[in-house]
């Protein structure tokens, strides 16, 4: 640090803001060029990623090459800004929904407070109306008469490459979250407006790898780590192990079975990361426990759908995938598993992108008979949404006390919350599964929850620092319950969640740790014939 | 007139505490929303700052042990540990409460009171200062720790296991997940 002169100082109080503590003077937000350094970037796609996408059908990635955001020159193809603009036109007659975002906005600033990266870092950029304002200006100087003639007065610019270096760090300091939009007025989707900003940048190979690989793994072998069918299988297999070993009840699970009357798919983390192994034995034992006809998929092996953050092709591309494989297998209905983005990709876009899914039938729980009208279209239903109709038949046998280790709160996922309106299921069944849970503050659950800070392929670790600052506003909430109310466990019903706020406490809040709520339902199950330990850390218990 | 510092402190606390949080809160680019919400869940920055400066300021006037002031302080420097802040920008708040106080007793009818007393006070800062260094590298530890945890807890799995396109050395295939290089 400049050592910085008294005299200098005490201007500073006068003319501006501390010369000691690091603010940069106020300008224009289009006068402040970006800066990428260690840290506030992801890294971008590798080549061979690029290249291996480009190569499917229905999906284009062009442009692969080795480039690195902290360098001046992106290596940008020589026609970029072209490519650019027609892509820009071309989404404005595809989305009506963008056009409308374009022009509809009245700045009105009810979205700028809202955004847990601008509440995090301080940066207006990352206030969702600015954010969005990055592409609005692009808009009006190409595609508006008053942009065209009175420029910066009309808020328009040139795309340059700076704007283009803006959009690279600006959509990837975006979760897609969507709280923004719950206090717009308009109902301006900004998610979607990040969406077509990822889309744009596509184009001339601008990318990041944490969402790519995965998306290039899922597309081959089913999921986004890789996994192979053999892998994966034997992954299940360990579990049902451990579980044999914790509870005494043997299960085998059936793999690709034809004629089996459920599907399930579950994002592939549950299957082989900390701490989601543990919901995925929760899982394993309530299908025992109710004798559920259903198989697992290797081929339809994630819930997770990374295109979401990608482009709207690829999303419909890996959506349909788990399709596909119901029709394959003969499946009646498909129950899915404690994902985030899976369940926007299935009740916003599924239905105009791979659906109607008129070769399944309308969900019907095997062991309750209620219908899901809900899913009548999708045919796809939310493991909460079974369980916590289980439960309201009485149809399983819950023992509280096998929680008592538990002091929960529950954090909304912010796509169920935000994107199917699942707020009460998860709740009903943390009322029949913990003695007591407490909720966090109003203005953090529900419609209005707090991201983890790290969805829509953020949770990438080169970018630790971002990751905490914009998780902040969800840490600072578990924190107050954690203070207040001794809360030792945070549950969520999303596999993004389970992995980067079991990071985000580490950092936060250490004495927290983060579970599924089928996690909890697994540690109360009570199941005939078991031979179960003590377990006084429910499955996560060591037993030797 | 001989005056007694943490009197003076104390009947200055006010003004010391606005200039002190408005100086902190003046390091980020948007600090307007910072300053004036005082819903501590809707605005976790401003309102952790302004809390743990407060109560570190009491605690200094009360002389409390430095064990103590460690809540507070890491309400603070837990936060610009993670924020776009060179390391002495981080911990730069606790030492301007030395200019912001003489600003505050600078100005107006107050009496300056003794050096002596005032380079006590300015020792205690320094004290604390310190202290912030090394909440700020513990934090910054946490965060490389909890890097190598999420590296360790979930993709190794895989990079050591069997993908077939990697075994086959078949690059084309886009199995980054496996390269070995």
């Amino acid at each position: 640090m400049a050592v910085v002169k008294v005299d200098k100082l005490a201007r500073s109080v006068v003319e501006g803001p501390s010369l000691m503590t690091g603010s940069i003077p106020t300008r224009d937000w289009m006068d402040i060029p970006v800066v990428f350094k260690p840290g506030n970037y992801a890294y971008p796609t590798k080549p061979n990623i690029l290249e291996y996408l480009d190569s499917l059908e229905g999906v284009s990635f062009p442009n692969a090459r080795e480039w690195n955001p902290e360098d001046d020159d992106w290596k940008l193809p020589e026609n970029w800004k072209e490519i650019i603009i027609n892509g820009l036109a071309e989404r404005l007659g595809k989305f009506r929904s963008l056009k409308i975002f374009m022009d509809c906005c009245v700045r009105c600033g009810a979205c700028a407070d809202k955004c847990h990266f601008f509440l995090g870092t301080g940066d207006p950029k990352n206030m969702p109306v600015l954010r969005a304002e990055l592409l609005r200006s692009v808009y009006r100087q190409e595609f508006t008469k008053a942009g065209k003639i009175l420029g910066r007065m009309a808020g328009a610019r040139e795309m340059t490459v700076g704007v283009l270096k803006e959009w690279f760090m600006y959509a990837y300091q975006c979760t897609e979250c969507r709280r923004c939009s719950v206090f717009c007025p308009y109902g301006i989707d900004t998610a979607e407006i990040t969406m077509m900003l990822r889309e744009l940048l596509h184009l001339v190979g601008c990318g990041i790898n944490w969402a790519l690989e995965p998306v290039a793994n899922s597309n081959r072998t089913g999921n986004h780590m890789g996994l192979t069918p053999q892998a994966f299988k034997g992954n299940i297999d360990f579990l049902c192990e451990d579980i044999e070993n914790l509870t005494g009840i043997h299960i085998e699970p059936s793999f690709n079975r034809k004629g089996a009357e459920v599907l399930f798919i579950t994002p592939s983390a549950d299957v082989f990361a900390e701490p989601g192994l543990f919901t995925c034995m929760g899982y394993l034992l309530l299908f025992e426990a109710i004798g559920l006809d259903y198989t697992w998929s290797t081929y339809a092996s994630e819930g997770g759908n990374f295109g979401l953050f990608t482009s709207n092709e690829m999303m419909k591309k890996l959506n349909g995938k788990m399709y596909a494989e119901a029709k394959r297998l003969g499946v009646k209905w498909i129950l899915g598993g404690e994902c985030g983005h899976m369940w926007r990709v299935v009740h916003q876009y599924m239905d105009t992108m791979n659906g109607p899914a008129d070769f399944l039938e309308v969900p019907k729980s095997p062991i309750t008979g209620t219908v899901f009208e809900n899913a009548r279209s999708t045919k796809m239903v939310h493991i909460s949404e079974f369980t916590a109709d289980l439960i309201y038949h009485n149809k399983i046998k819950l023992d509280k006390s096998r929680n008592s280790h538990v002091k929960a709160t529950f954090h909304d996922s912010c796509n169920p919350a935000r994107a199917m309106g699942l707020l009460e299921e998860p709740r009903y069944i943390l009322d029949h599964v913990v003695d007591n849970w407490v909720e966090m503050p109003a203005n953090t659950i529900r419609e209005q929850t707090f991201c983890c800070g790290s969805g829509t392929a953020l949770n990438t670790d080169e970018i630790m620092e971002l990751r905490m600052r914009s998780g902040l506003p969800r840490a600072n909430a578990v924190r107050y319950v954690a203070d207040k109310h001794a809360v030792n466990t945070l549950a969520c019903v999303c596999a993004i969640d389970r992995a980067t706020l079991t990071t985000l406490m580490q950092y936060w809040n250490p004495d927290v740790e983060v579970c599924g709520v089928s996690e909890l339902v697994g540690n109360a199950l009570v199941i005939e014939g078991e031979k179960r330990a003590d377990l006084t850390e429910g499955l996560r218990t060591m037993v030797f | 007139m001989v005056t007694d510092l943490k009197e003076t402190l104390q009947s200055n606390k006010k003004k010391i505490l606005s200039l002190w949080v408005d100086r902190t809160l003046n390091s980020y680019i948007a600090s307007g929303f910072f300053k004036s919400s005082g819903d501590r869940f809707a605005n976790p920055v401003g309102v952790n700052i302004r809390e743990g400066l407060t109560r570190l300021f009491d605690l200094m006037l009360a002389g409390a042990d430095p064990k103590e002031m460690l809540a507070p302080l890491d309400q603070v420097i837990r936060i610009r540990a993670v924020q776009e802040f060179s390391p002495s920008q981080a911990v730069a708040p606790i030492l301007e409460l030395k200019w912001v106080i003489r600003q505050v007793l600078g100005s107006g009818r107050n009496k300056r009171p003794p050096a002596e007393e005032l380079d006590n006070f300015d020792c205690d800062v320094d004290r604390l200062a310190l202290l912030a260094f090394d909440l700020y590298t513990e934090c910054r530890e946490l965060l490389y720790k909890n890097r190598v945890h999420e590296i360790k807890s979930g993709r190794y799995i895989l990079t050591d296991s069997a993908c077939a396109s990697a075994l086959a050395g078949n690059k084309k295939t886009g199995c980054a997940g496996v390269e070995t290089s």
